[in-house]
């Protein structure tokens, strides 16, 4: 227990530390309100007068906007999805007994390694581009038009790449909770009748919620501000279709050139984020408990 | 039900013969222990038994029929491991429920179940509870109501009571006896503590690097080992071994005698010493006695209350009836 002079002591010693994380935090959020309310677009130079909320009823009511929120949770939803799928699958795959497992786990970790712009290039030009791709090659091998990946399902496209590069996490991270689960746990289910599925549903999956959990929170605070691989690829386009909420405030603030109605944009996907926190602790936080 | 027969069994990791050939029968009905020191194959005959490991070559009958090739599951055996291995996900209730649920047994019936078992052992106050929430003691008999829901045809123990403290071991070790009296059933149990195998056991197996060097009762064990190892292995203190001319005296190579049967004496005897440590332990005083010229130290167990101290000069009679002679092989001679 400390006492009350040693408690004083700790807080006056991590005081510097507090402060300087506040005015990193703060001061940034308080410019980005603060510009979201003034009338400031850099094309039209000049006093930036108080506009109220006129930014952000512009931010809401354009029709991009509503498109960018789905694509976003769709980003976020879709990668979620196909990486706990995934890497719970590909954990198994990596937990049997094989020769060179460690170089296969190594292998597997790579694309976590490869910046998002290299990745989401490489991913453009080598496999969906629709003339030189692998992928256009592979259907004309079998006799298919090619497939414009980035046009046609932009969206969908994009999900693929970010999936590839976030399986590799949510595989490591859900391999080594398979590794910590006590053989002797597999080997009573084995005894009490229960085969190869129902030892995976009811005892590995459990012991897995811990694991996905982890993998789920820390992904969407990092998918929502996905941003890189939609610049280099489709631009946020074809019209909207790839544009998710990052992107329409980097398109309004530096292509639009309007850092009001930009700052708007940031102060609702800070809304926005929190709301998603919010659900996500409420949905799976207890996992994470005891 | 619940006779297990092993024929020629072996078992071999890689190059490494862990058990060679190996015949051994468990009758319905009893309690068998598998002793050894670590490493000596115990829990991996009891997992070829339970079908967690596969046999090299041999055959296991379970009631008569081949059961070598069978899946665990499928030969009506539960097993309480060293780690109890509960669920931790699911309530006391849900463990014990586990094996009937799946084998697709309808509901009413694995409550009627789980209820009877929770009453058997106790367990009937916290069958709500997760696994985090119990004590070692409790969680051991959760594992223990695992296995009795199943009705199985013997139930097998790996070191069960290794992780709970001495008090708790005696208690648990006189509720699996009770259990046993109970159910009837054919329990095969594993334990590196000769204590347990004597206490539990209506046959103990002794096992050393994958060989049985005695199967008996513990009192055919305590009177008659059939070997050297055996006889140093059961009992408590170890049994004294003596070579040179004092077994020679005998006619053979080397004697053994256990503490209790060497009579101390302040006056005369057959053996001198000096007394060195004494362990009182109210009832009986283990004393270890040094410079005998037989071996380096000779344990006695003196009456508790016998007045010797450190340094004094003691006399040892051996009971001439319980000495034990071996030859230079270290096999029993009569």
């Amino acid at each position: 227990m400390a006492t009350q002079h040693s408690r004083a002591a700790a807080r006056l010693m991590i005081s510097p530390a507090v402060l300087l994380l506040l005015g990193w935090m703060l001061i940034p959020l308080g410019m980005t309100i603060y510009f979201s309310l003034l009338r400031y677009n850099l094309l039209m130079p000049g006093n930036n007068p108080y506009v109220g909320w006129e930014n952000y009823k512009y931010f809401l009511t354009d029709p991009a906007f509503s498109a960018a929120i789905f694509n976003t949770l769709a980003l976020v939803g879709g990668v979620l999805l196909i990486t706990v799928v995934g890497g719970i699958l590909l954990g198994l795959l990596l937990d049997q007994p094989m020769w060179g497992q460690g170089i296969v786990r190594i292998l597997v970790i790579a694309p976590f390694f490869v910046m998002p712009t290299v990745s989401a290039l490489v991913w453009k030009n080598m496999f969906m581009n629709p003339v030189n791709g692998l992928f256009a090659y592979l259907a004309q091998f079998l006799g298919l038009e090619p497939f414009d990946f980035l046009a046609q399902a932009p969206l969908m496209s994009i999900i693929g790449i970010v999936s590839w590069q976030w399986l590799p996490f949510a595989t490591l991270i859900l391999l080594t909770a398979m590794q910590s689960l006590d053989r002797e746990q597999l080997e009573a289910a084995e005894m009490d009748g229960a085969g190869p599925f129902n030892r995976f549903f009811y005892i590995v999956l459990p012991h897995l919620a811990r694991a996905v959990t982890v993998v789920v929170l820390i992904q969407t605070i990092f998918l929502l501000s996905v941003f890189a691989e939609i610049l280099v690829t489709t631009n946020g386009g074809p019209g909207n279709a790839s544009t998710n909420l990052t992107y329409l405030v980097y398109a309004e603030s530096l292509l639009r050139f309007d850092v009001g109605t930009g700052s708007a944009g940031g102060v609702v996907a800070i809304v926005l984020a929190n709301i998603v926190a919010i659900f996500l602790m409420r949905m799976i936080g207890k996992n994470l408990e005891a | 039900m619940g006779r297990i027969t092993l024929d020629k069994v072996t078992k071999s990791f890689g190059d490494i013969e862990v058990i060679p050939p190996l015949d051994l029968t468990i009758d319905e009905g009893e309690f068998v222990v598998f002793v050894g020191p670590s490493g000596c194959g115990k829990s991996t005959l009891l997992r070829l038994i339970a079908g967690l490991e596969d046999v090299s070559s041999g055959q296991i009958r379970i009631d008569r029929q081949d059961a070598t090739h069978l899946p665990p599951a499928k030969r009506g055996l539960a097993m309480v491991f060293q780690s109890y291995a509960l669920y931790p996900h699911m309530s006391v209730r849900k463990n014990i429920a586990f094996p009937l649920k799946m084998a697709g047994m309808d509901k009413a019936e694995q409550d009627k179940r789980v209820n009877y078992a929770a009453e058997v052992l106790n367990l009937s106050d916290y069958i709500d509870r997760k696994p985090g929430q119990l004590s070692g003691g409790q969680r051991q008999r959760v594992a223990i109501g695992r296995a009795i829901v199943r009705e199985p045809a013997a139930f097998l123990f790996d070191e069960p009571l290794s992780n709970l403290d001495a008090a708790l071991r005696v208690n648990m070790r006189l509720e699996i006896s009770e259990l046993h009296a109970k159910l009837k059933t054919t329990m095969v149990y594993v334990t590196h503590d000769q204590v347990e195998a004597m206490t539990m056991a209506d046959k103990i197996v002794v096992l050393q690097a994958g060989r049985i060097e005695q199967v008996g009762s513990p009192l055919e064990l305590y009177r008659a080992p059939r070997n050297r190892f055996v006889a140093g292995f059961i009992g408590s203190p170890k049994m004294n071994f003596i070579t040179g001319a004092a077994a020679e005296a005998f006619g053979v190579h080397e004697i053994g005698v256990r503490p209790e049967h060497l009579q101390p004496s302040t006056e005369s005897g057959m053996w001198k010493g000096t007394v060195g440590v004494g362990e009182h332990l109210g009832s009986d005083t283990f004393l270890h006695v040094h410079d005998t010229g037989l071996a380096e130290t000779i344990t006695v167990r003196a009456s508790g209350e016998m007045a010797l101290r450190h340094g004094d000069t003691i006399w040892l009679t051996p009971e001439a009836d319980k000495i034990h002679k071996f030859d230079a092989a270290g096999l029993r001679v009569e």
